[in-house]
C-alpha cells in the first residue's frame, strides 16, 4: 500500500502503467482520425479528385488530452485508492485488537465500533486472522481473555454484541491474558483504548507491544469521558461534582438532574478552571423539587461513570417528630407539633409517630416537643441512636420547667442541665422586658443570620452554669442567658431550645427566624448513613454501560453492607440500587473511583492516533464512474466529428451531453412518483398495511422494510390481522392517511423535514395515525426531551414543528401491555430503553396515543430475509428477546387497530386468576 | 410550425398562383383524345356546335327532337370537336434524389415530386390530359386520375435507374422529365433521343442541392455514393473544390447541348430556392410551344 497521507493506494505498482502515457500520447498522435463519413449524390464527379498535398490530419489536442484523462482515471482507478486511509496492518501474524470495555468506553462507542470494523474490514482484506481482547470482566465475572484466532467475519459476530460495562475496565486482567498469548509471526496490536490510564496500563502497552507493532486510539481532553461524583450536601443544599481527567485548559459540561420518571428537574452548568479536575455546582432549587431528584447525570455522557444515582442520604433530611403521647392533641392548632411541623415541612421529610415507630427507619434528626413524655425504654433508644449519630432536637415548655433538677439528673437527652422553675421576662409581676436575641457568635451555627427586631422571648429555662456552658451555647439573649444549647453526645448531638415550639413562651415560632434556625441545626445534622450493618441488599435496578436503569442480571449478587464488606463495583455488583421495601441504597461507580489519569506517554515505538469518525472510502467505484462519463462523452464527440452524429442545430450537443449528465446523476423520480401515486393509494388502501418512514439511509430503510415483513408475518400466523407487505414512506410526498402505525427510525443522515412534511405528520397526528419513533441505540429514551444522547437530539431535530403531545413512559396499568400479551418490557434489538407515549388525559382518539417513543431498536429484532430468518443479533440476546419484540410488536398493532377496548375488564378474570396464584 | 400538408394540396396551392395552362398542341389532327381546345369544327365534344339537316346515314339518336317540332324539317344537332394534348410527366425515383445536405430544405426527390404533381394540377386545369411516364395509366383529366398521380408520386419507390424509361408513345405526346441528370452525358443523350427521334417535343428540369453546387465541406472526407458507387475519400475537400465546379458546369453545359440537339428545352433549379420560379419557366416553357 502507498501511502500519501490523506490518500493510499492499495495496489500501487498499477500505478506503473502510468510511465505508459507518453507512448499512448504519440500513438494517438500519429495516427490521423477516422474520416468523416459523408453521403454525396454527385460522387461520380468527386471520384478521381484529389487534394494537391496530402498532409495528415491530426486529432485535435483536446480530444487527445480527455483520452488520456479516461486512461489515467483507469490505471489511478484499478489502483484502488483509499481516502482517509487506515494505516496498513503491520507484521504477518494475527491482527489483535485490545478494546477497552469498560464504563468509560461508552462514551463515543459508536465510533469505537466504527474504528473497529475498519480495522476487521482491513483485515479481511489482508486475510489475516483476527484476535480480540476486551479489558473488562465479562457480565459473568470471568476475567478479561483473549478469543481464539478469529476469521474476520467471526470477529465482526463478536464486536457486534459487545456492549461497553459499566464497571471499570480490569488491566491488570488483560496483561496477564496477553502474557498468555501465543501468536504465530509478529502480529498487528491496536489497542482502542478509552484514553484514560490506571496504573497497570504502562505494562499492558509494554506486552502488547512485544507482540508486534502497536497502535494506539484514544481520545484526549474534552473527549475523555467524565465522572460525575457522588454529590456533595452542604447544609440542606445539593451540590453536583464531576471529576475530568484532563486537567489542561477550561472545560464546560452541564449536569442534569433528573426525576424518578425521567423528567429533567434542573440543568446546571459544570465549569471545570483551567488546571482544575473537579467542578462544581450549586443546584439552586426549591426544596420541594429536590426531593424529585432521582440521578444526575452529566448531559451529552451516556456512560456509568457520568451519571450517579441518588439515595436516601442526598435527599432532605428525614426528620421524625414525636407526638404520641403529647398531651397537647386536643388543641391541634396550638400544639408544638403543629408548629414544628408547618416549619419543617418545607425542607425535610418529615415522620411522625412515636419513638418505636420512628426510629425503626433511617432519621437525621428526632424533634421532641416538651410536651412529650419519655418512658424509660423510649429514652434508652433515643440515647443509643443519638450515640451512633442522631441529632435530637428537643424544645423546653412548663413540663421540664416543673420537671425540677432531681430529675434532671436521670434525663440525659439534654445538653445542659437546667435550673428548676422557668423565667418569665415581662410579666406582670417583673420589672424586665421580653428578652431578645443577642447577636450569633460567629462560631454557632446560627452565624450571620439575620435577626429582626421583633422576634422577643417571654419565658425560658435556664441552664445550671457550668464552666462549658459558654462553648454549648448556640444562641443567647441580649442579656447573655443562653437560649440554644447543644451538646456532642456520642457521634450525635443533643440540642436544645430554652422556650417552647409554640408561642405560648415567645413568638419565636411564627417569625421566619425560627424555620431559619431550625433550618441550619439539619445542616448540623450527619444525615443518613450508608446501609443497616451487615445486611444484603439484592439488586433492584442496575445499570448497564450505557448508564440507564434497568432489571438486573441473573448474575448480580446481593450488595453486603456493613463495615467490612468489600463491595467494589464489578460484575457482581454494577451500579444501580440495591436494597429492599425499606431501604434503597444508590450504589454508584464513582465512590470507588476517587481520580482519573489520561493515559501518560507510551512505550516508544507505539503509534498514537485519535478516533477519527471519517472511515477510508474506496475511490475506485468514482473514479471508474467518471472515466466511464468521460468516454461517453468521447464516443459522442467521435460520432460527431465523423459526421455521423449531425446536430441539427449548434444546441442539441451539449443538451444532449447535460441530459446524459443530468440522467445519471438524479434520477429524477418526480415525475414517476407523480404518475404512481394512484396506483401507490390503490395498492396502500386495498389491504391494511403498515409503513416506514423512508429515511435516506437503505441500510435502515432496508431494516425497517425487513423488520415489519417479519411483523407482518408474525401477524398472520398468530393474530386475524391479515396485512400486506409493508410500505416505505416519503414524507412530505407519499400520503399518510392510510397507514394505521407508521414505524419511523431515527437516523442522523435523514434530513429535517420540509414544512410540507410537518404540516402532513401533524395532520397525521391529529387525524387518528400513530408513529413509533425508534430512536435506535441500546438503553437510550431514559430522558428523551433533554439533550442527551445523539438519538434524542437527532429526535428533536427531526420533529421540529411536530405537535408532540406530552409523552410519559409507559404506565404500568396501559393497554399496551395487555392489547394481546400480557407484557412487562418491551425489548427490541437492545433491552432497558424506557418506551414514552402520550400522557393519557383527554380521552381524544379512543384514548390510542398518537406518538410512542423508544429506542430499542423494534425493527432490527423483527427484521427476517425472505427464508424468514432473522437478520440480526438481538444484544444481549436468546430466543426469548426476539420473541418478547415480536410480542410487543403484536400488542402495538393491535393497539393501533383496536384501540383501547382491551382496557375493559375483558381480563379481569384471568389477571385475578394469575395474581392469586 | 404548422404540420405541412399533404403533397397534392401543397401542389394544388402552388398550381393555382397561375393561370390554368393550356398546352399548345401542335398535332391536333393526330391525337383522339378530346379535350378543351374547340377546333371550330364539327366533331365529338360537349359544347353545342350546329344544327343541320338530318341525312341519310344519321345516327337516331343524334336527332334534337325540340329543334325538329319547331319545322317540319328533322335536325341534327352537332358539337364542336374539341381535342387535348396529353402530357407525360416523369421524375427521377433513385436514391441519389433522396438526399439533401441541410435537413431543414426539401431533398431533390421531394422537390422534383412537388413540381411535377403542380404541373398535373396546372395542367388538368386546362383540360390537358396528363399521365406518369411508367405508371402505366391512360392519360386523363380527370379529378380522379390526379388522386391516382398524387398518390403514385408520393408513394413511389426508389427507383435504381435514373433516366427515363424508353416507352412508346403517342407522337403528339409533351414530355417533362425532372432529375438531377448527374448520370454520364452518354446515357442522358441515349435516353432523350429515343423519344426527341420519335417526334415528340420534351423540357428537361435539373434540380440540384445547393451542396452539390458549392461542395461546401472541408478536411478530411469519405464521399459515398448513394447508387452503390465505390466511396471516394478526400484528404483536404477545401483544395478540390474548383475541380468540382468545373466538372459540374460541364456536365451542364453537356445537357444543354443535348437539348439543343433534341429542340427541346432545358432548365436548373435549385432545391433551396422557390418551387414557384421552376413552375413558371416550365409554363413558359409548355406556353411558347404553341407559338413553335
Amino acid at each position: 500500500m502507498l501511502n500519501l497521507g490523506l490518500l493510499a493506494f492499495a495496489q500501487p505498482w498499477l500505478l506503473l502503467a502510468l510511465a505508459g502515457l507518453p507512448v499512448l500520447w504519440l500513438l494517438l498522435r500519429l495516427t490521423p482520425p477516422a474520416p468523416r463519413r459523408m453521403a454525396f449524390p454527385a460522387i461520380r464527379l468527386l471520384a478521381g479528385l484529389k487534394a494537391p498535398e496530402e498532409t495528415p490530419a491530426r486529432t485535435p489536442w483536446w480530444l487527445l488530452l480527455l483520452r488520456l484523462l479516461i486512461v489515467t482515471l483507469i490505471i489511478l482507478a484499478l489502483a484502488q485508492p483509499l481516502l482517509n486511509p487506515a494505516a496498513r496492518l503491520a507484521g504477518s501474524g494475527p491482527v489483535v485488537l485490545v478494546i477497552d470495555d469498560g464504563w468509560s468506553a461508552a462514551r463515543f462507542w459508536p465510533v469505537r465500533q466504527t474504528a473497529a470494523a475498519n480495522l476487521l474490514a482491513q483485515a479481511e482484506r489482508e486475510d489475516r486472522p483476527v484476535v480480540v481482547l476486551t479489558t473488562a470482566a465479562s457480565e459473568q465475572d470471568a476475567p478479561p481473555e483473549a478469543s481464539g484466532l478469529l476469521s474476520a467475519a467471526e470477529a465482526r459476530r463478536l464486536l457486534q454484541g459487545l456492549k461497553p460495562k459499566p464497571w471499570p475496565a480490569d488491566r491488570s486482567a488483560a496483561l496477564a491474558a496477553v502474557q498468555d498469548l501465543d501468536l504465530p509471526g509478529s502480529a498487528h496490536v491496536v489497542w482502542l483504548s478509552d484514553g484514560l490510564a490506571s496504573p497497570e496500563s504502562d505494562a499492558l502497552a509494554t506486552a502488547l507491544q512485544r507482540l508486534g507493532s502497536l497502535r494506539v486510539l484514544r481520545d484526549e481532553g474534552e473527549g475523555l469521558a467524565r465522572l460525575a461524583l457522588a454529590p456533595a450536601t452542604e447544609g440542606v443544599d445539593l451540590i453536583a461534582r464531576a471529576l475530568r481527567a484532563d486537567a489542561a485548559g477550561a472545560g464546560e459540561a452541564a449536569v442534569l438532574a433528573i426525576a424518578g420518571d425521567g423528567r429533567i428537574v434542573t440543568k446546571a452548568p459544570l465549569v471545570f478552571e483551567p488546571g482544575e479536575r473537579e467542578a462544581r455546582v450549586l443546584l439552586d432549587l426549591p426544596t420541594e423539587m429536590r426531593n424529585r431528584i432521582a440521578l444526575l447525570t452529566i448531559e451529552g455522557e451516556t456512560t456509568a461513570g457520568a451519571t450517579v444515582l441518588l439515595d436516601e442520604r442526598w435527599r432532605r433530611r428525614p426528620v421524625g417528630l414525636v407526638t404520641a403521647g403529647s398531651r397537647q392533641e386536643a388543641q391541634p392548632l396550638l400544639s408544638e407539633s403543629y408548629y414544628l411541623e408547618s416549619a419543617l415541612q418545607p425542607f425535610t421529610e418529615l415522620r411522625k409517630g412515636n419513638v418505636e415507630e420512628l426510629l425503626q427507619r433511617q432519621l437525621a434528626v428526632l424533634a421532641l416537643p416538651d410536651s412529650v413524655v419519655l418512658s424509660e425504654d423510649e429514652r434508652g433508644r433515643i440515647a443509643a441512636w443519638v450515640n451512633e449519630g442522631g441529632l435530637l432536637l428537643r424544645f423546653a415548655g412548663p413540663l421540664s420547667a416543673t420537671r425540677g433538677s432531681a430529675d434532671q439528673r436521670s434525663d440525659d437527652l439534654l445538653p445542659v442541665r437546667l435550673r428548676g422553675g422557668d423565667r418569665v421576662l415581662g410579666g406582670a409581676l417583673t420589672w424586665d422586658s421580653p428578652a431578645r436575641f443577642a447577636p450569633f457568635a460567629a462560631d454557632s451555627p446560627f452565624a450571620d443570620l439575620e435577626l429582626p427586631d421583633d422576634v422577643v422571648i417571654r419565658r425560658q429555662v435556664l441552664a445550671e452554669p457550668s464552666l462549658d456552658l459558654g462553648e454549648k451555647t448556640w444562641a443567647r439573649l441580649i442579656d447573655g442567658t443562653p437560649l440554644v444549647t447543644a451538646d456532642r453526645r456520642g457521634d450525635g448531638w443533643l440540642v436544645l431550645f430554652h422556650t417552647t415550639a409554640n408561642t405560648d413562651w415567645s413568638n419565636l415560632p411564627i417569625s421566619g427566624l425560627f424555620v431559619e434556625m431550625l433550618r441550619r441545626v439539619m445542616g448540623v445534622s450527619q444525615g443518613v448513613g450508608a446501609g443497616g450493618g451487615g445486611e444484603a441488599l439484592p439488586p433492584l435496578e442496575t445499570m448497564d454501560g450505557f448508564g440507564s436503569l434497568g432489571t438486573p442480571p441473573a448474575t448480580v449478587l446481593a450488595l453486603e453492607t456493613g463495615e467490612d464488606a468489600e463491595s467494589g463495583v464489578g460484575p457482581r455488583h454494577p451500579p444501580g440500587y440495591y436494597g429492599n421495601d425499606s431501604l434503597r441504597q444508590a450504589h454508584n461507580l464513582s465512590s470507588f473511583l476517587s481520580q482519573l489519569e489520561p493515559l501518560g506517554r507510551l512505550p516508544s515505538g507505539t503509534t498514537a492516533s485519535l478516533y477519527q469518525e471519517s472511515p477510508e472510502q474506496d475511490l475506485k467505484p468514482w473514479l471508474l464512474a467518471a472515466a466511464l462519463l468521460l468516454a461517453l462523452a468521447d464516443l459522442l464527440i467521435s460520432l460527431v466529428l465523423r459526421g455521423l452524429l449531425r446536430p441539427a442545430r449548434g444546441a442539441v450537443m451539449p443538451s444532449l451531453c447535460l441530459g446524459l449528465l443530468l440522467a445519471g446523476l438524479t434520477l429524477a423520480p418526480s415525475a414517476q412518483a407523480q404518475q404512481s401515486d394512484d396506483v401507490r393509494a390503490l395498492e396502500a388502501t386495498l389491504m391494511t398495511r403498515f409503513a416506514y418512514v423512508l429515511t435516506g439511509d437503505d441500510a435502515v430503510d432496508e431494516i425497517s422494510r425487513a423488520g415489519l415483513l417479519g411483523l407482518t408475518r408474525v401477524l398472520e400466523r398468530r393474530t386475524s390481522v391479515e396485512a400486506g407487505l409493508p410500505l416505505g414512506l416519503r414524507l412530505g410526498r407519499d400520503d399518510m392517511a392510510f397507514f394505521p402505525l407508521v414505524y419511523w427510525p431515527i437516523t442522523q443522515t435523514q434530513p429535517t423535514l420540509s414544512r410540507a412534511a410537518v404540516d402532513q405528520v401533524n395532520h397525521f397526528l391529529t387525524h387518528g395515525g400513530t408513529i413509533l419513533f425508534d430512536l435506535r441505540e441500546a438503553s437510550g429514551g431514559a430522558q428523551i426531551f433533554g439533550g442527551g444522547s445523539r438519538g434524542t437530539q437527532d429526535l428533536q431535530r427531526l420533529t421540529q414543528g411536530i405537535t408532540m403531545p406530552p409523552l410519559e413512559p409507559v404506565p404500568t396499568d396501559h393497554v399496551l401491555r395487555k392489547a394481546f400479551y400480557l407484557m412487562e418490557d418491551f425489548p427490541g434489538r437492545f433491552v432497558g430503553g424506557t418506551l414514552w407515549l402520550e400522557a393519557l388525559g383527554e380521552n381524544v382518539n379512543d384514548g390510542v396515543t398518537s406518538v410512542l417513543v423508544g429506542s430499542n431498536d423494534w425493527a432490527g429484532a423483527w427484521a427476517v430475509n425472505e427464508l424468514g430468518r432473522p437478520l440480526n443479533a438481538v444484544v444481549p440476546g436468546g430466543p426469548r428477546q426476539r420473541e418478547m419484540a415480536y410480542r410487543f410488536g403484536i400488542n402495538l398493532v393491535m393497539y393501533a387497530l383496536t384501540g383501547n377496548y382491551k382496557a375493559d375488564q375483558v381480563h379481569v378474570p384471568f389477571i385475578l386468576e394469575r395474581l392469586g396464584q | 410550425m404548422t404540420k405541412p400538408l399533404p403533397l397534392r394540396h401543397r401542389a394544388e396551392q402552388l398550381a393555382a398562383t397561375l393561370p390554368p395552362l393550356l398546352v399548345a398542341a401542335e398535332r391536333v389532327a393526330a391525337t383522339v383524345a378530346q379535350g378543351v381546345h374547340g377546333r371550330r369544327r364539327v366533331g365529338q365534344g360537349e359544347t353545342f356546335w350546329q344544327y343541320r339537316h338530318y341525312d341519310l346515314g344519321d345516327q337516331p339518336q343524334s336527332i334534337d327532337w325540340r329543334q325538329s317540332a319547331k319545322s317540319d324539317m328533322v335536325f341534327v344537332r352537332q358539337m364542336e370537336w374539341e381535342a387535348a394534348q396529353s402530357v407525360w410527366l416523369w421524375r427521377d425515383t433513385s436514391g441519389s434524389m433522396g438526399w439533401t445536405s441541410d435537413r431543414n430544405h426539401q431533398s431533390k426527390r421531394e422537390r422534383a415530386d412537388l413540381l411535377v404533381l403542380a404541373l398535373s394540377v396546372l395542367l388538368m386545369r386546362g383540360g390537358e390530359h396528363v399521365a406518369l411516364l411508367g405508371s402505366g395509366l391512360r392519360p386523363s383529366a380527370s379529378r380522379a386520375n390526379l388522386t391516382r398521380i398524387a398518390a403514385l408520386v408520393q408513394n413511389g419507390e426508389p427507383a435504381t435507374d435514373n433516366l427515363p424509361p424508353a416507352l412508346p408513345l403517342p407522337r403528339s405526346a409533351q414530355l417533362v422529365f425532372v432529375s438531377d441528370f448527374l448520370s454520364p452525358l452518354e446515357d442522358i443523350d441515349r435516353a432523350l433521343r429515343y423519344y426527341g427521334e420519335g417526334g415528340q417535343r420534351g423540357a428537361l428540369l435539373q434540380v440540384l442541392d445547393p451542396a452539390e453546387e458549392s461542395l461546401p465541406y472541408g478536411g478530411r472526407v469519405r464521399f459515398d455514393g448513394l447508387e452503390q458507387e465505390p466511396s471516394w475519400l478526400v484528404s483536404r475537400v477545401e483544395a478540390v473544390r474548383g475541380d468540382y465546379g468545373r466538372r459540374l458546369q460541364a456536365q451542364r453545359d453537356g445537357l444543354r447541348d443535348i437539348c439543343r440537339a433534341l429542340g427541346w428545352t432545358c432548365d436548373f433549379h435549385r432545391s433551396d430556392q422557390p418551387p414557384q420560379t421552376a413552375l413558371l419557366r416550365l409554363y413558359t416553357t409548355l406556353s411558347q410551344a404553341v407559338t413553335c
